[in-house]
Order: C-alpha cells, then structure tokens, then sequence
C-alpha cells in the first residue's frame, strides 16, 4: 500500500515536440504571440506580417528622406537668391570706391563666395529662418548642379578679378574703366543667370524626387493597404474556422456544455442535449438548472453550485446527480464545473456535464454481485466462527487449543475482508445498535480483530461513547488502519494508539515505528482516503484505503496519514462531535486551546484514563483473549497479513 | 513540392501583390518622352556653351534648315534666331543693356528654343530666304559674354 509506484509521463511532450516539428521559420514565433498564437494561423500570416512591417518601415525611410530634401532644397533656393543681391552689392562697391566714396568691397567680395564654396564643398551656413542660427548642409552631389555651381565660382572670380582690376586704375584709363565697368555688369548678370539656373535647377530635381517620393509612398500605401487586407482575410478566416471547429467539437462532443447565469438559469445549452435528454437546446435556455435535477439531488447541487459561485474566478467543483429526460426517466450524469463569472466573454458558470448511467448501472451490477458474493461469504465465516467457538469452549488440551485460536484470527481476519466486500459494493448492511457504545470498547474491538493485537498499546483514551449507528463501521475502519501500522513495522515495536479532543471532535491517533512512506506515497493515501472512488481497477490495489475512506465518508469522519518525527506513519481519525456523547454526563468533548485542529501535529493524548475494556457481545470482537502470536512459524498467517489494507 | 505550403491562392495574390508593386515603383521612374520634329533640309549642328554658340557651317542653301542644337553647359542657354544685317555683336539692346531687345529696329525674330538643360538637344527647323541670321542667348548677361553667332542662307 506505501510503495505505489511513479506515474509514468511523458506523451502529451512528445505531442508537443511533433506539433514544434511542424512549424518551421518565422511560424515558430507565432505561439508567443499571446492572440495571433491562439489563432493558429501558420506561415502565411507570418510572412503577411512580415511584408506590412517592411512596407511600414520602408514608408518611415522615404518620409524621413523627403521631409530632409525638402528642407535641403528650401536652403539650398535661398542662398542662391541670396547671391543675385550680394553680387549686385559687390559691383556698387567697387564703383562707390572708385567714385571716391567710402566703402568696402572686399567683405562683399567675400560674401558673395561664400555660399557657392559651402554648396560646393558642404559646411555651414546662416539658417534662411533669418534667426542667425547656422546649419551644416550637405555637399551637393548632383553633376548637373555642381557644374553650374563651379561655373559659378568661375564667374565670381573673374568678378572679384575685375573688380580688383578696376579699384586699382580707378579713372585714370577711361576706355579701361568703361570697359571694366561693362564687364562687371555682364559678369553680374551672367552670375544672376547661372545662380538662377543653379537653384532652378535644384529646385525642378527637388520637385521630382518628391513627386517620385509620393509616387513610391503611393505605391507603398497601396501595398500596405492589400498587405492589410490580406492579414484581415487571413484573421477572419482563421477566426471563422476556429469557431466554426469550435462549433463542430461542441455540437458532436458526447458531453453537454452549459453555462449557467449566476441566477441558476441556463444561458447556452449545447445542441448535444437533444442525443442525452431529448430536449431541444433552444428550450432549455432561460430555464433554472434546478428544473432538471432530481428533486433528491437538487440539495446537492445547490449547495455546490452556491459554493463555487463564491469561490475563487477559475475554480472548478465535481458533482453528480440526476436529470429528467424529456421522456421522464432519469439519466445519471457527472458534471465538472468552472466559475467564470468574471469572464465577460461568459459570465457564468460553465458545466461538462456528461451522462454516466450506463456506467453508474455497470457499477451498480458489479456491487450487487460483490455484495451477493460477499454476503453468502459471510454467512459461512460466521457459522465457521461459531463452530471454532464451540470448539474451544470444550477444549482443554492446551496445544489444539493454541491451534483453535489460531484459526479463529484467520476465520476473523476473513470475516473483515468479506466485510469489505460489502462495504465496496455500496451496500450498507452492517448491524446498528440503537444505543451508544463506549469509544473504548470500540477502540478495542478494533484492535482484537489484528492478528497482532498483543503489539498494540492504547495509551489512553476519554470516556467518552460513540453514537450506535457508527460503532461497527469505527471499530472495521480502526482495525484496518490498525492492521495496516502493525504489518508495515518491525515486530518488535509497539503501535500505539490515543485519543484526545479537538473543537471540532474528537482524534484517534494509531501510530506505528515502521517504514513510513514517501511523501508522494502518502499524498496519494490521503487523497483516496479523502475522496474514496468509486469501483474501479485500481480498487483491488489499494482496496484498505478505499474501505477505510468509504467508511469515513458515510459517517462524516476525517483520516489523515502524516509522517512521525521519529520515523513510521501517524493515522489521524477524526470522529465528529455529531458522533460522540459522554459516558458520565459531561460534554463530549473537552475544551481545547485555541489553534488546535485536525490539520495541526497530532494531539499527543496523556496516559490518565484507566482502560475499562470489557469484550461487548453486540461488537464483531475476539471472544478469547488469544495467545501470544508465533510470528516465527506462522507464515501462512503472516502472508495473509502481509498486505491487510491493500 | 515546395510551394504546397503556400497553396495556389496564396501565390495569386502574392503575384498581384507583387505586380502592383513593380507598377507603383516603376510609374515615377519613367521617363517622359518629347516630339522632336524630323530634321529636314541641311542640317546644321548649333553647340551652346558658356559663353558663346558654335556651328559646324556659316553658310547654308537657303531653303529649309535644320539647327541641331546641343547645350554642352554648364549652365541653362536659349537660342534665339532672327535675321538682321546688323553686326552679331551690334544688336539692339533692352534698357537694362544686358539682353538683345527683340523687336528691336533692324531685327526680325524668326525662331527660340528656350530652357535648354546641360546635354538637351533639340531641332530647329527653319526655312530660310537668302540673307544673314544671328543665332544668340538671351539670358541676362550671356550675349554681352559673346554667346551669339552670325548664319547666312544663298
């Protein structure tokens, strides 16, 4: 029972890995995109993502360009309008200093290069914003501009040449100084020409670069817009075929998808409720879940619908109970529930509802044959039990009587088996007794019915009763978890068993020196014990910690294993406070301070109750006080023993 | 086969969307395309440059001609073509004293080819009657540089 071993894992990686194969490229990022990743979308919406992206930013580049040239271009104009004055002021110059007027050509001489040696060679020039800012302009590139603007530069020379010429002879040659005069007027027109046809020039390839901007942003937008399209097809068409396989999965699924309004109300019926209870869906929504529940089961239901109502967004709770078909009969379902109330695409609570009652009457057939088998076992033990008591009463020679106790532990040890039969059949049979039993007694009951019964030690318990109807149920679950501690530790050690009072109850603590368990072990025994299954393979297996839990569910009792500081395994019964009485008048269970619980370390009980077992005739004890067992030839019965819970 | 990927449909619009691209980028790219009239008559080939205007020939048949012009630059250059028996370099001038006046006493204006480009050739075609001709750019300052040429039709 506390070696089970690991599950085995590792197929739903290998359908992971094949499903990683199948992607290849850029498709493999789609999975970590949080909403295109759900969609499923492949290959195709990839390289349509890819290609917008391209297009976007390839938009981004030619703005970025054409927003530069423009600025470059509107620079560029206004230093060659700049020139045609700065030239005209250079030629009055020299004829105001010819004239003898006082005035300084030679800054303007200046000027007036200045900003073709900046086109030409780049630099920085005065903002045309007129603030005196400066900025870098870049060198022009262009043959056609640069030609003009070095013709420029030419004639600016030849200007200043002159100029310089015509400052130096002044008046003194008049046919030189007309002639200077008119080649200065001629270069200033010429220069006005060429800084005209410099910046009409630039200006007629600016306008074209931009209209071929345009042109290619145009042509870009257009791709953008049909790469757009193409992921909106894309993504409706994914969207269309998830829902519509979606759809297909929910009106084919065996099971009933239903989402319940907080109200109660159905809000979505699957279709599949016409294949399960004959009802059409469209009639089913608006109408109270409770109208289709057992009236039996409605308590149930309501009470763990309510309990996941206000529970945590995302929990989920199992129930089962029973529907009304349309034609009136009943069909058994299981139903697994989830709170997604704060889920504003459902705001309800979405219930797999799927119908068990083929297997619920399979399991209900194989109880019936366990429970008949069981009971026809019963009755010979029993009257094999009676036989060996009459044996021994008359007994007298000391070995066969030996050997007759001996056989009354195995005959005992089979009753209990049987008894588990019919406690794994469903069948509640066992023998009531109407008044409330000593919780000693049962303890002790419980712990006769081990075949090691001498290696047990009750430390003390209270003296308290336990209510009638429970008593032979407590007395075969304590002597299962009983069995269970003396066949999994050394036959030397003692397993003791105590008692003490919770708030809630009252605890019994069997506690053995063994093995112990793993603590993957023992979390699968708790979860049996709390959640007992119903018949199924793994029954035969575990078949202790299926009775045990049975058991405990049907009188509302809790068990729990956990681990000893010292080595072996603690099994925690807790007996509720509905269960017990007291034997002298006093409350049932004793005050306890505060923070003691079922959940905390166990409640180690003081030995200061004075055991007052007497054997009861109405409890399935040991009618003899056995003799101590000979573990060293008895094999047979140690065999038998070896797995008593499982 | 590879393209099993992608699917028949998928390489349409792909191929649509490719095609309409190649249109978008290849419309600014063209080139415009001028009528040239056909070169009749003799030919005379007319090279424009900073500052003066070159021929092959001086002397042409009267009769139809064609001036084959080409502007080696580096800047921008008209030709302007009126018959006058005035010296080339005696032409009228505006008031400003910088460009040739047109319409002025002694020159009868036959022909222009404006806004000639580094390198843009263009074609003249004239019918000339016996007599002398000056070709000349008009742009301020250029015929004053010595961009003009003297032509005579027999």
């Amino acid at each position: 029972m506390r070696r089970s071993p690991p599950a085995e894992v590792g197929a739903a990686s290998a359908t992971q890995r094949k499903a990683a194969r199948g992607r290849s490229g850029i498709g493999r990022l789609l999975p970590r995109l949080p909403i295109l990743g759900d969609l499923r979308l492949g290959r195709r919406l990839a390289w349509v993502i890819v290609l917008l992206i391209v297009l976007v930013a390839a938009i981004l580049v030619y703005n970025t360009r054409a927003i530069g040239q423009q600025r470059g271009s509107a620079l560029v104009v206004n230093l060659a309008a700049r020139q045609r004055a700065l030239v005209e002021r250079y030629t009055k110059d020299v004829l105001l200093v010819v004239d003898g007027f006082k005035a300084d050509p030679r800054d303007s001489g200046e000027a007036v290069r200045q900003p073709v040696d900046v086109l030409l060679d780049g630099g920085s020039v005065r903002a045309p914003k007129g603030d005196g800012s400066r900025v870098e302009i870049q060198p022009v590139r262009d043959w056609r501009v640069r030609r003009k603007l070095e013709q420029d530069r030419r004639l600016i020379d030849e200007l200043i040449a002159t100029g310089d010429g015509l400052l130096e002879s002044g008046r003194a040659d008049p046919e030189r100084y007309a002639a200077d005069v008119t080649k200065l007027r001629v270069l200033t027109a010429q220069l006005s020409s060429v800084a005209n046809d410099a910046a009409q020039e630039i200006t007629q390839q600016t306008e074209a670069s931009l209209d071929r901007l345009v042109r290619i942003e145009l042509g870009l937008g257009l791709l953008s817009a049909l790469a757009a399209l193409a992921m909106g097809l894309l993504l409706r068409r994914a969207g269309a075929e998830q829902a519509a396989q979606f759809r297909s999965l929910v009106n084919n699924s065996s099971d009933l998808i239903t989402v319940l309004a907080p109200d109660g109300t159905i809000a979505y019926q699957s279709p599949s409720v016409q294949r399960v209870l004959g009802r059409r869906a469209a009639d089913l929504v608006g109408t109270p879940l409770a109208d289709l529940v057992h009236p039996d089961d409605q308590h149930d239901v309501d009470g763990s619908l309510t309990e996941l109502v206000e529970a945590a967004p995302g929990a989920t709770a199992n129930f089962a109970c029973r529907l009304q078909h349309n034609e009136g009969s009943w069909r058994q379902v299981e139903s697994t529930c989830t709170n997604l109330v704060d889920d504003p695409r459902v705001h309800g609570l979405v219930l797999n509802i799927r119908d068990v009652t083929e297997q619920a009457a399979l399991r209900q057939s194989i109880g019936d044959l366990l429970h008949n088998l069981a009971r026809r076992s019963q009755g010979l033990v029993d009257r094999q039990l009676e036989l060996i008591d009459d044996l021994e009463k008359h007994e007298v020679d000391p070995d066969r009587l030996q050997g007759l106790f001996r056989m009354d532990h195995l005959a005992t040890r089979m009753r209990r088996n049987v008894e588990n039969l019919i406690v794994l059949s469903g069948v509640d049979q066992r023998r009531r007794w109407s008044e409330a039993v000593p919780l000693r007694d049962v303890v002790e009951a419980a712990v006769a019915e081990v075949e090691e019964y001498s290696r047990v030690q009750i430390a003390g318990l209270h003296d308290l009763t336990l209510a009638g109807q429970a008593a032979s149920d407590v007395a075969h679950l304590l002597a299962e978890l009983v069995e269970n501690a003396t066949t999994f530790s050394s036959p030397t050690t003692r397993v003791e068993v105590s008692g003490g009072p919770t708030g809630n109850g009252y605890v019994l603590e069997i506690e053995d020196h063994g093995i112990g368990m793993s603590d993957a072990e023992m979390a699968e025994a708790n979860r049996r014990l709390a959640e007992p299954l119903a018949a199924d393979v793994s029954m035969s297996r575990m078949m202790g910690f299926h009775v045990v839990g049975r058991l405990a569910v049907r009188h509302g009792i809790r068990v729990q294993l956990r681990h000893c500081w010292f080595g072996g395994v603690t099994a925690l019964v807790l007996l509720p406070a509905a269960l017990l009485g007291s034997a002298g008048g006093r409350p049932a269970t004793a005050p306890v301070p505060a923070g003691v619980a079922f959940s905390p370390e166990p409640l180690l009980v003081a030995n200061t109750m004075k055991s007052s077992w007497q054997p009861r005739a109405h409890l399935p004890l040991r009618r003899h006080a056995a003799p101590a067992p000979n573990r060293g030839g008895d094999t047979d019965a140690a065999a038998e023993a070896g797995d008593p819970v499982e | 086969m590879a393209w099993t990927w992608v699917g028949r449909r998928w390489l349409w619009a792909l191929g649509l969307v490719l095609v309409l691209g190649a249109l978008a980028l290849a419309v600014p790219l063209t080139v415009d395309r001028r009528d040239e009239p056909e070169p009749r008559g003799t030919p005379v080939n007319v090279l424009l440059e900073d500052f003066q205007v070159e021929r092959d020939v001086a002397i042409v048949p009267a009769g139809t001609v064609s001036l084959r012009i080409r502007n080696q630059g580096p800047t921008s250059h008209e030709l302007i073509v009126v018959r006058s028996d005035l010296a080339p370099d005696k032409l009228p001038l505006q008031s400003d004293g910088l460009t040739v006046n047109e319409d002025g006493r002694g020159v009868k204006l036959l022909e222009e080819a404006e806004g000639l480009d580094i390198d843009d050739r263009k074609t003249m075609v004239l019918d000339l009657t016996p007599g002398n001709y000056v070709m000349y750019c008009n742009l301020e300052g250029h015929y004053l540089g010595g961009m003009y040429a003297a032509l005579t039709a027999r």
